[in-house]
């Protein structure tokens, strides 16, 4: 077994003084943004590992989490959620922000000035109220178009952008039985899903001008705290370095039908994936593409199962996950410290059924402080 | 020399990877061990928020409720205390285990992670109160918030 060993390129500097909750890498520019609960944004460098700068007075309470709004260019926009109940949207054109050398020159000789200019230069552009209490969690749709938050308040809300910092409630989705942690979007289909306090994800889908609740996840046996699709580049990184035969092939076929599948992590230490039950009649299924769905066409509902359990290497709750574009590998980071890296293989030999075996494997578990 | 001479062999983390190897380092870690009597003594001064008595005198914190997982030189430490509300449906269980964990939280070195939770059978929703009460992020957004952190302060005065 190859294992992955990951350790400290560099810390940023300067760090936040008090405890940060979640960071985004931007999508094109090699930034970093963290969202503190000293109320401020803080934009790291990804090449020089300095801050950039700080965004701070548009909220009154910890900032939760940050989102990039994907796909923009010549400007980069920022989603904030916070604990004041609120959301807030974030403007800065990207010629001001790409560090440039000689810029960088300065910091290095002479600490931390020459940043107070380029901080007035983020602008607030829209707060969007509406939930009763702490934000947790926010995330743009893959075009950009929609904005998703989630809140305390059990309730998981769609905004539309109509123009220019001018966002539109779509809908508000109040099926959760607890604080909904989580919410992401499906990276091609306008699918969204949540997590939440009460054990559950559920994803939504708009069905004629309303947005739906279309699947209830069950298994976890505590909150879950992170969710993530897999990338659509995965299916065929599955197959890399594999053998190919028929039940691989077969397997392939139906990852394919199925889409993205989705992990979770929860407090009860697990974490999970979890995969769409094809509709027989979606054309890709080779020989058996002729069989009536099981499914009724039209109806909007969509059955996922839980495909497999990670091996355990947490041993504190599993507070964030992630999956990698590049090397279709999970990431999870818990409460004990550790980050830990999973990879999918394919089980060779020991199945002849046309289940196929994959294996997810900690591929090296790993201490972060 | 043994390397285990601070450690009691129930330690959990006793078979943990050990990089300390010179004498400083491990009188360093004798030094700084912490054991339950000192985790009683940091959470039994803490006033009830409803009587004019300390939690240590009421009972709702008890020496053999509290269990310590202290080895320096693993990746983390553990504290649990178990709280014993004065009645089964108090409905200030909740804000008692939050000024446990704060007080705790507060005093401890960051090497801990703190867990509190209602002692089996002495709670009719213990489970309800045990998930918020190790929710970080409820438990971070209940500190912010004004009304309840003047509670916790005057439950915390008696401590300093």
């Amino acid at each position: 077994m190859t294992t992955v060993k990951i350790s400290l390129l560099a810390p940023f500097n300067p760090p936040s003084l008090s405890r940060t909750w979640s960071s985004q890498p931007h999508h094109s520019l090699p930034l970093l943004a963290t969202a503190s609960s000293d109320k401020s944004v803080r934009v790291y460098s990804l090449t020089s590992f300095n801050l950039i700068s700080t965004i701070e007075g548009g909220h009154k309470r910890s900032i939760r989490s940050i989102a990039w709004k994907p796909g923009t260019k010549g400007e980069s926009v920022l989603a904030t959620g916070s604990f004041d109940s609120s959301a807030g949207i974030w403007r800065r054109w990207d010629n001001d922000m790409v560090p440039r050398p000689e810029r960088q020159e300065i910091e290095i000789g002479s600490g931390s000035n020459g940043e107070e200019e380029e901080e007035e230069e983020w602008r607030f552009a829209v707060v969007l109220d509406g939930h009763e209490s702490e934000v947790k969690s926010v995330a743009w749709s893959a075009g950009g178009n929609f904005l998703a938050t989630c809140s305390r308040d059990k309730s998981v809300w769609v905004w539309e952008e109509m123009e220019d910092d001018n966002f539109e409630t779509i809908a508000v989705l109040q099926e959760h039985e607890g604080d909904v942690k989580c919410v992401v979007w499906h990276p091609e289909e306008e699918l969204l899903a949540s997590s939440s306090y009460d054990d559950t994800i559920r994803l939504y889908k708009e069905d004629i001008d309303d947005w739906t609740c279309i699947s209830l996840l069950k298994g976890h046996n505590s909150t879950v705290w992170s969710i993530d699709f897999e990338p659509t580049s995965n299916p065929s990184l599955v197959a890399t370095g594999n053998i190919s035969s028929p039940v691989s092939t077969r397997f392939l076929e139906m990852r394919n039908a199925a889409g993205p599948r989705l992990v979770s992590t929860s407090d009860d230490l697990t974490i999970r994936i979890w995969s769409r039950v094809p509709r027989e009649t979606d054309g890709a299924l080779g020989e058996h593409g002729m069989i009536p769905s099981r499914i009724r066409t039209g109806s909007i509902e969509e059955e996922w199962t839980e495909e497999a359990q990670f091996p355990q290497a947490h041993t504190r709750a599993i507070y964030s996950v992630a999956w990698s574009k590049r090397t279709g590998r999970v990431v999870s980071a818990g409460g004990d410290g550790k980050i830990v890296v999973y990879e999918e293989r394919w089980r060779s030999g020991d199945r002849t059924s046309t289940t196929p075996g994959n294996d997810h494997t900690p591929a090296k578990p790993e201490n972060s402080q | 020399k043994g390397i285990n001479v601070s450690s009691p062999s129930s330690d959990p983390f006793a078979t943990s990877p050990i990089s300390l190897s010179d004498s400083d380092s491990e009188d360093d870690a004798i030094i700084d061990r912490i054991d339950e009597q000192e985790i009683y003594d940091l959470i039994s001064s803490i006033s009830d928020p409803e009587h004019p008595l300390s939690l240590g005198e009421l009972a709702v914190v008890n020496l053999p409720d509290i269990d310590v997982r202290d080895a320096p030189t693993a990746p983390f430490s553990t504290v649990l205390v178990q709280i014993t509300p004065t009645i089964t449906h108090c409905s200030l269980a909740t804000v008692i285990g939050l000024g446990v964990r704060v007080r705790l939280e507060q005093a401890l070195p960051p090497r801990f992670r703190v867990d509190v939770r209602i002692k089996e059978g002495t709670h009719s929703t213990a489970d309800q109160v045990n998930k918020q009460l190790n929710d970080k992020e409820r438990v971070a957004a209940a500190l912010e918030n004004g009304t309840l952190m003047g509670v916790l302060n005057k439950m915390l005065e008696t401590c300093r």
